[in-house]
């Protein structure tokens, strides 16, 4: 039987619940951001008492079914002000699920200034004073954690950014290696775990896959059915598990599309150097691994293992981060890039905010554009909590202001990911309208304008990518709230028997007779339900648009603006 | 005519010397088709999901011009 656990930090009181009617039939983004949307005021302060931090499991995670161990994570954001969810993989989302766990809520807010973990475990779960674990960063909190509690645990955990309250920090869990490098990353719920006074949440689950399912032999067969699915297509069967993430790096640059020097060019010299052919070749030289699983049952293994000049192992790097460390900044070196993602990762900082936050200091003069060893030292403050460590942990948005850039890639203050929506407009649509602020994975248009996955549509023409991003964006509410990797899209999207096959598994885990426009209208809901939490804490259609050089300055090699109409970006959500 | 040729995520094995993203001259008669440049590479066709000349999708058929440059590449996939 699945039941909330709600910790109340200004009482203290830790009470499991049962899940009210109303709640059963959601998981992950879709519960998160409903018990968001039920429990949180609006316009409340992100890092006061009226804030939550609500951490869930997807419907179909800790089962047997393929890639399906994606926890979110979800909140009112310090960065964009709107409802957040933000999507992890790791370990800690199959065991929540496996203890029976549907949601944990983090609501109040203690009086004093300790600090405390949450344990959680089959016998139930406690607050533990944690002081000792303060101002440590996350990979020394992991190692601490499964030292004192088990090899096997997850520990979800927040580094000096998120107790400093910073808006760029992200909520990070591990893998099952141990590397805290599995970041619900995006919005800075970094900070609202660390207004909660909770350092570290420890879950202790002796199973992974064993979630009741009401009908076994049928979702066996969905799930085996759905595995096939995946290892068939060539996305998700071949290039994913071969380079990962990063092998987008050479074909975005080709398209055009990569946003070179603060979003300057399209294409970068060094891309190559950067790239996921690159990084597999040194990592492997050097002993760590080309492919490697975020979490168990995965059958698309994108991650990698990156052994670097230190010693330390930096545990992926993927295409967003190699990207934004990389030519966003006109740096050509993976190991520059890998350090770089190591202390955003200790320091518990979303790498993709920080990069574009580099990009603006870049622009301002901070730090030179190519000089890796200058964004390495500016990183570094950040765990001092100097002047500048806290603009960089601040994001884009907030430096832009500080220093007077305009040229700011960040869309409701969240930063831009790795496309240039001059490049692939289909992207640009969904970075200007999502509730989420700017975020690739919320619409991934590439898909069509790019990959040539679910059809084509001309990433430089603006025809169409309103119907695109549109339909995505419906899609992958969905997925979000499955507990799927979001990846399981590049199949599903080419074959007609992918999503009937988690329909599938849906109905045989849970008894249900759902259809896939079932399924599609919890995507719709989703989104109607973050929109009007936005609605409510003040988000116009003014803040569904794009930066302003977008449409004003050419991208080379295409030269080409953004010019997706307003009008036509306000019928995204005419559902 | 001459054309600046890509290949990159595995594709370069199957020319000999050749390492991804690094750009290769050839010289091909005018009239060449994509799915000609492929053959003539020694690539299966079935291998190359995705064709770029100078940055834009192309189909195997599409008649190539002077000074293109032809990026190909299997499937490949992230974000």
């Amino acid at each position: 039987m699945s039941r909330f656990l709600r910790v109340n930090m200004t009482t203290g009181e830790v009470k499991f619940e049962e899940v009210p009617e109303k709640y059963m039939p959601l998981g992950g983004r879709a519960l998160t951001s409903q018990l968001v949307y039920d429990e949180v005021p609006p316009t409340c302060d992100p890092l006061g008492p009226y804030n939550k931090l609500v951490i869930a499991p997807g419907l179909l995670s800790g089962t047997s079914a393929p890639s399906s161990g994606r926890l979110s994570v979800g909140g009112k954001s310090p960065l964009t002000g709107g409802i957040k969810e933000a999507n992890a993989g790791g370990i800690a989302s199959q065991k929540l699920a496996n203890l029976g766990i549907k949601a944990i809520i983090l609501e109040g807010k203690p009086a004093g200034s300790d600090w405390y973990l949450l344990k959680v475990t089959p016998e139930g779960a406690e607050l533990l004073p944690a002081g000792d674990l303060a101002g440590k960063g996350t990979y020394e909190v992991t190692a601490i954690c499964r030292e004192r509690y088990g090899k096997k645990v997850a520990v979800i955990t927040i580094g000096p950014a998120g107790e400093m309250l910073m808006p760029a920090a992200g909520v990070t869990n591990n893998d099952s290696d141990g590397n805290s490098s599995r970041y619900a990353g995006r919005g800075g719920l970094g900070a609202v775990m660390g207004s909660k006074r909770i350092k570290a949440i420890v879950v202790d689950s002796p199973a992974t896959f064993d979630v009741p399912v009401q009908d076994p032999e049928r979702f066996k067969a969905a799930a085996r059915k759905f595995a096939k699915i995946l290892q068939d297509h060539p996305v998700t069967g071949q290039g994913l598990p071969s380079y990962g993430t990063n092998v987008l790096m050479n074909i975005i640059n080709e398209a055009g599309a990569l946003p070179t020097r603060n979003f300057r060019f399209g294409r970068f010299d060094k891309a190559a150097e950067v790239s996921g052919e690159k990084l597999a070749e040194v990592a492997v030289a050097r002993g760590g691994k080309a492919t490697h699983a975020c979490h168990p049952g995965c059958v698309m293994r994108c991650s990698n293992v990156y052994p670097m000049p230190d010693g330390k192992v930096c545990a992926p790097i993927e295409y967003e981060t190699a990207w934004c460390f990389g030519p966003n900044l006109e740096i050509g070196d993976l190991d520059v890039i890998a350090k770089l993602n190591y202390i955003c990762n200790d320091v518990g900082l979303d790498t993709i905010e920080v990069g574009c936050t580099l990009g603006v200091l870049a622009e301002a003069g901070v730090i030179p554009f190519g000089d890796g060893e200058a964004a390495i030292r500016a990183l570094e403050e950040v765990a001092k909590g100097t002047p500048l460590g806290r603009i960089l942990g601040g994001g884009s948005a907030n430096a832009g202001k500080i220093y007077g850039v305009t040229r700011v890639p960040a869309v409701k203050g969240q930063g831009i990911p790795a496309y240039d929506p001059r490049g692939c407009k289909g992207n640009g649509v969904t970075y200007a309208t999502t509730p989420m602020g700017a975020d690739h994975t919320a619409g991934y248009a590439v898909t069509a304008n790019i990959l040539k996955v679910g059809g084509f549509v001309d990433p430089l023409k603006a025809e169409s990518q309103v119907e695109l991003s549109r339909n995505l964006q419906i899609a992958t509410a969905f997925i979000d709230s499955s507990g799927l990797c979001l990846f399981v899209a590049f199949a599903v999207l080419d074959n007609p028997e992918g999503m009937p096959a988690i329909v599938e598994m849906l109905n045989a885990m849970y008894g249900l007779n759902l259809t896939a426009d079932d399924v599609l209208n919890m995507g719709k809901q989703v989104l109607k339900v973050e929109r009007e939490f936005n609605r409510k804490a003040g988000f116009t259609s003014a803040d569904d648009r794009l930066p302003e050089f977008f449409s004003q300055e050419e991208l080379p090699p295409h030269n080409t603006v953004f010019d997706v109409r307003a009008e036509e970006l306000d019928q995204v959500f005419n559902f | 005519m001459r054309l600046e040729v890509r290949v990159f995520s595995g594709l370069e094995k199957f020319m000999p010397g050749a390492r991804f993203g690094q750009a290769i001259e050839v010289e091909r008669p005018e009239g060449t088709t994509v799915a000609g440049l492929v053959d003539s590479l020694g690539i299966p066709r079935s291998q190359v999901f995705t064709v770029l000349v100078n940055g834009r999708h192309a189909a195997m058929d599409a008649v190539l011009q002077p000074g293109d440059r032809v990026s190909l590449f299997p499937p490949v996939g992230g974000g």
